[in-house]
Formats: C-alpha cells, structure tokens, sequence
C-alpha cells in the first residue's frame, strides 16, 4: 500500500523471488510505465499492455471529451462519450490492478456519479425557475476565431452531468466486482485460508 | 403548471445526489432526505388540489409538442396516487431513520437514503408518464432502485431472494420493451394518448393480442396469479423498511400501469373475461397461501398477492362505479400493506423473529403494537368501519349493479376471500398476540426497555401510529376520497379529456 500511496516503484527485491516470479532486477522493467509499479495481484505483469495503456489513455479521453461536444448533431453525447471514457480507465485497471484504478481515478466513482446527477437534475431543473417545461434547451450561436460558428447550449451542461454518471457508474461497478474482489482475494490468501466468515446483518 | 408536474421525479433524483455526496455524515444526510420527501408530498397534494376536479395537467418536457416529445401527465387518479404514495415514502424513511438512530439494524450502510430517493423518483415518474417509453423509464428507474435496496444488509437468503426478484423483473422488463415495439410498429407512436386514437382503427385480434401482452407485463409485477410466485419468496426476505414500501407501492404502481393501459388503450370489453378469471385465481391462490404461512411477513406477502386480486376484478367489470371501487381500494391498499408491515418490523424488534409458532401474549408483551395490528388487520380483511369496508363495498356494489355470472362469481369469491383473511388474521391473532407471553420474550422487552435503543424504537412506533392514523383518516374522508375517486373514474372510462389534454383539442 505504502507503494500506491508513494508512488514509487517497489523496491521489494526479496519478495518477487520468494513467490517465484523473474528477480526484480533481471528481467522486470524498471521504468514506471503506470503510476503505481504494484504488480497486478492476477497474472504476471505485461509490460506491452502497459505502454499501451500509457500511450492510449490521453487519447481515449480525448476521444471521449470529442464525442461529449459533437454529441448534439451528430452520433455522440454524454453517454457515448462517458462510456468511451471509462474505458480509458478501465484499460488501466486491466493493466495495473487495483492500485492503479485507485490512483487514476480523479475522484470516489460516487462522488463522480453525484456529481453527474446534479449536474444533469439542475440543469434539466433550471427552466422551472422561468415557468419553462423540464428540460427545455437555451442554445446561443457565436462565431469565434479559428473555431468559426460555435453553438453554445444548456444541454452542452446536461450531456456532461450524463458523461459523469456513466462514469462514475461503470467505475462503481469496476471497483465493486473487480478490484474489491481482487482486495478480498488477496487477504484471504495472505491470511492462508479460503474465504472470510461469512459477513450477516440482521435487521 | 410546469414545476408542480416536475418536482416529483426531478427533485428526489437531486436529493439522491445530495445524500449520497453526504455519506459519512448520517444526520445531514437524513435531514437532505426528509427534506426532499417533504418537497414532494407538498407538491403532490398540491397537484392532488389542482386535479380535483377532473382537469388533466399536461406539461411537455423540452418544449417538444405533444406526440413527439417526453409528456407528463397528471390526470385525478395519477395526482391521487402520487399524494398518498408520498405520504408513505416519507412515513416509512421517518421510521427507517429512527431505526437507524437508535442503532437498531445493524451497521445499516449509508447508501439506503440515495437508493431511496431514487426509488421515488422511480415511482413519481411512473405515476405521471404521458408515453409508453417514459413509464418504462420510470418503471427502471424503481426496480433498479429495488434491487439495491432488497439486497442491503446481504445474507445468503437475502442474496438468493433478490436473484428471484432481479431475474423475474428482468423478464418482464424485457416483454414490456417488446410490446412498445409491437405499439410502436402498429401505431408509429409512444405517446400513450397518440396511441389511444390510432390504435382505434387497428385490427381487433391485434389490439387483443397487444392487450393480453401489456397484462402479461405489468402483471409480472403486480403478483397477479398465475405470475405470482416470486413475490411471496423476495419481499419477507428483506429488511422491513423495504419489503414495507415493496409490498405497499411497487405492486400498486403496476396495477395503475394496467389500469392506465387497458382503459385507455384498448378496448376494455376484449378481455374482460379473462381479468375476471384472473382476479378470482388471484383472490382465491393468495388467500389460501396465506392461510398455511407461519412466517407473518410471508403470510401477508399472501394476503398482498390475494387482494391484487380485488383491483383486477374491479377493473374486469368495466364501469365507472367499479373503477372508482378500484381507486379507493389502491390507496385503502397502498397504506394497508405499507401499515402491515411497518407493524411486522416493529414485532421482529420486540421478538427477534416473525415465526408464529415461536410467539406468543404479544397484547401483554406491548398492548400498543397489538392496536398497530389490529386495526389495519381488520381494515384489510374489510370490518367497518375501517377503509377496507369503504373499498369493498364500493367494489361489491359495482359487481351487483353490473350483473353476468362470471361477475358473480369473482365476486363470491371475493366475500370468500374478505373471510379467509379475517380467519388468517384470527390465526394470527390467536397464535401471537394471545396467551402469556413466552418467557424469553418478556426478556427480550426487559432488555430492550433497558436498552439505549429505546428512543429509536419509540421512534420507529410513533411512526407506524401515524400510518395507522392514516389509514383511519382515509376512512374518516371516504366521501371526498369517494368523489375524487368517482372523477378519476370518469376521466378512465372516457379518455377523450385525457387525450385532448395531452394532444389539444383538435384530435379526434
């Protein structure tokens, strides 16, 4: 943990001999291609799959921010776009474990998906205020240098609320079934036994 | 006219994000809820006021017009429902709160309020769904919510039961989808008014086929037999809170979706017949179930599925006297059931269980949670002069006036079922409430009394009286529920108002 929290490659030698993986320093990659070095608690490392996912991440994100924009005219939006996104971290789970996803993630995925509800709720709430419909959109068009005409509209806010919620709902369910899984596999191994006892809440 | 028809879906979905960005700090986060709750139950007595008198309040969402855009309706019966439903949604978090301050479920965790307000929304949006594609929308939005909420506090039963439940929901969501693209490629519209004209000129055999469909859906999750089995197995399983706000709302809420569909959609006659042997499978299968129970949450999960029943025979009869028997009798059931079981939790704190065999003196054990049974007992099983016996004559007297023998048969085997469930009720009653207490249950009390639960649990009490309180308050105002019963009634038997809301006046 002290690893993910660092950010530094561990230096832990020892331990990849004991487990009978390759020794640290003859074969491992020494460069920190993740921002955590934790080795994937499944499977051996892939150092291919890391340079890949360092190399694929910015532009995933880009990709996905392009879609959430082109959304209104065109095939895309905020939930296009927030899947495309979660990818990117997804890919990274993939490649780094959980300590990856952790350290990736911007912020809790519940705080994200609130986030994303809020943002969505208050602007499909705003035209209330005004006597408006639900959901009705104000759009304003303006021509910017280099941009040319640019349509600037309140659904531009919505889409983004909806971009949050599938995110933080795809990473909630990667932290859920994935990496919390993952967590309690490694315990229960590191405490030799197969599972916990089983966990019970009475009302 | 706008914000009064919005606030329902759009403000707990708010309120959800809002607790669930307070996590960790228990009060505010109980307080965003309440507060939200409070919102809605202004506005939708606000609506219920505005919808009184039959008018139809229509808002188009995003200014698209009518059969193209997102509708929200408020016709009497959806303004109705949505009041009395908010009530209960607010009294049961109240109870749930104090179940959770006096520290009385263990280690509750702090996603149940966010899950909650979302269930609401669920529901809200449901009640005021103008097309076919929002009330699926709405229905989603409350099962997910469900089956969050059926699976807190996991244990290998609970983990079990919700599969039931998710698999079965899952089923029927799915049929839902294929009858909207069945509608969809008949009529060329979602818009549930829209359809209501142009499904007129579709060919009889396509519109029954379509309706039987629709029944087939929404009954999954009403519990009408023979699609009942999965609700008596999933709702006694999960915490009491929950399975109180299922058994009061989440069947009703299908019920209005059959209710909404047959009347406005299709015409009624086609499969009057088959509601009625419906029903009567429905009453008869429930009550005979309930009759064998031990466990008292499964025995009125029986007695749930078997007054299901009365809603559907009322609208098997077809008229306006009938419909509006159906419309008291949702709302006596909506607050009946939630009473039930907010009752059941309150004795599964004072016993530790809700297995009869192992009860017994529970009137000396605490006099007043006897009274907290009885009377919502007896309302369900319909005594005057509680709101059972309002909904049951006002149904019974429709079924005389209408006449045919099938008719009278649903409704023998309706008083045959008001008997049973006095006679599970009585069995109830005998084997629990009366006697002297067992030993270990006085020692519970003792312990609980010593207990640093008890504000939490005088908490949780005061809260089930004030549904009690309700549930006489509705039988107190059986007239003007009667005449705003008898008005939503009309609008369903005559939809032309509901349709020239929705589309304008010029559509037929």
């Amino acid at each position: 943990m002290t690893d993910a929290e660092s950010g530094r490659p561990a230096p832990a030698a020892g331990r990849a001999e004991r487990r009978g993986g390759p020794p640290e320093d003859w074969e491992a990659p020494r460069d920190r291609w993740l921002s955590t070095a934790v080795r994937p608690a499944f499977g051996p490392r892939s150092v291919l799959l890391e340079v890949a996912t360092r190399l694929l991440t910015p532009a995933i994100l880009t990709f996905a921010v392009f879609l959430l924009v082109s959304g209104h005219d065109r095939p895309g939006g905020g939930f296009a776009g927030g899947l495309v996104a979660s990818m990117a971290y997804v890919l990274r789970y993939i490649a780094g474990g959980r300590h990856e996803l952790a350290a990736g993630i911007p912020m809790q995925p519940n705080r994200l998906l609130a986030l994303g509800l809020l943002l969505a709720g208050g602007t499909a709430c705003a035209p209330l205020l005004f006597g408006r419909p639900v959901l009705e959109v104000v759009s304003h068009t303006v021509v910017l240098p280099l941009f040319g005409k640019v349509k600037f509209a309140s659904y531009l806010l919505f889409e983004s609320g909806v971009f949050l919620i599938v995110v933080g709902l795809v990473l909630s369910v990667v932290a859920a079934l994935g990496a919390r899984m993952e967590a309690e596999e490694y315990e229960a191994r590191e405490r030799g036994g197969a599972w916990g006892p089983e966990e019970g809440g009475a009302a | 006219m706008n914000a009064l028809l919005a606030v329902p879906f759009v403000v707990p979905l708010m309120g959800a994000a809002l607790a669930l960005l307070l996590r960790g700090r228990r009060r505010l986060q109980a307080g965003v809820a309440v507060a939200t709750l409070a919102v809605v139950v202004v506005d939708t007595a606000l609506l219920l006021v505005a919808t009184a008198d039959g008018t139809v309040l229509t808002s188009q969402a995003g200014a698209w017009e009518a059969p193209l855009g997102i509708t929200i309706v408020a016709d009497p019966l959806a303004a109705l429902l949505l009041a009395v439903s908010s009530v209960v949604l607010l009294v049961v978090q109240l109870y749930a709160i104090g179940q959770d301050i006096g520290g009385l479920s263990r280690a509750m965790p702090q996603v149940f309020h966010p899950i909650y307000l979302v269930l609401t929304a669920g529901v809200c949006l449901s009640f005021l769904a103008g097309d076919l594609f929002n009330l699926f929308v709405g229905f989603e939005i409350m099962l997910t919510a469900s089956y969050a909420l059926i699976t807190q506090a996991p244990t290998r039963a609970r983990v079990r039961a919700s599969m039931i439940y998710t698999v079965v929901s899952l089923t029927s969501s799915i049929l839902f989808l294929t009858g909207i693209a069945l509608v969809y490629g008949l009529t060329g519209t979602v818009n549930l008014a829209d359809i209501a004209v142009k499904l007129g000129s579709a060919p009889a055999e396509l519109r029954m086929v379509l309706a039987l469909l629709f029944l087939v859906v929404f009954g999954i999750k009403a519990a009408i037999v023979p699609m009942h089995f999965w609700l008596p197995d999933s709702y006694p399983v999960a915490i009491t809170r929950i399975s109180a706000i299922f058994a009061a709302l989440l069947t009703k809420v299908a019920v209005y979706a059959i209710i909404r569909s047959q009347t406005l959609l299709f015409g009624r006659d086609d499969i009057s017949a088959v509601l009625l042997c419906v029903a009567i499978a429905t009453m008869l299968v429930g009550i005979f179930g309930a009759l064998v129970q031990d466990d008292i949450n499964r025995l009125m999960s029986f007695a749930l599925v078997s007054h299901i029943g009365f809603m559907i025979f009322g609208l098997g009869v077809n008229s306006v006297a009938a419909l509006a028997g159906v419309v008291i009798y949702l709302v006596h059931h909506i607050v009946v059931q939630a009473n039930l079981f907010l009752v059941n939790g309150l004795i599964r704190q004072y016993v530790g269980h809700s297995s009869l065999r192992s009860m017994r003196g529970l009137t000396t054990v605490s006099p007043v949670l006897a009274l907290y049974f009885f009377l919502p007992a007896m309302s369900l099983a319909g005594l005057p002069p509680l709101s059972g016996f309002v909904a049951k004559v006002a149904l019974f007297q429709a079924g005389v006036g209408t006449g045919g023998w099938l008719v009278y048969t649903a409704l023998g085997a309706g008083v045959l079922t008001s008997l049973l469930t006095l006679m599970a009720i009585f069995r109830v009653w005998a084997r629990g409430f009366w006697g002297t207490p067992m030993p270990d249950m006085v020692e519970a009390r003792e312990r609980l009394k010593r207990g640093a639960h008890l504000g939490g649990l005088k908490f949780m009490a005061v809260m089930t009286g004030v549904m009690v309180a309700f549930g006489v308050l509705i039988a107190v105002c059986a007239g003007p529920l009667s005449e705003v019963a008898f008005t939503a009634a009309h609008g369903l038997m005559n939809g032309s108002a509901y349709i020239e809301a929705v589309l304008g006046s010029d559509a037929r």
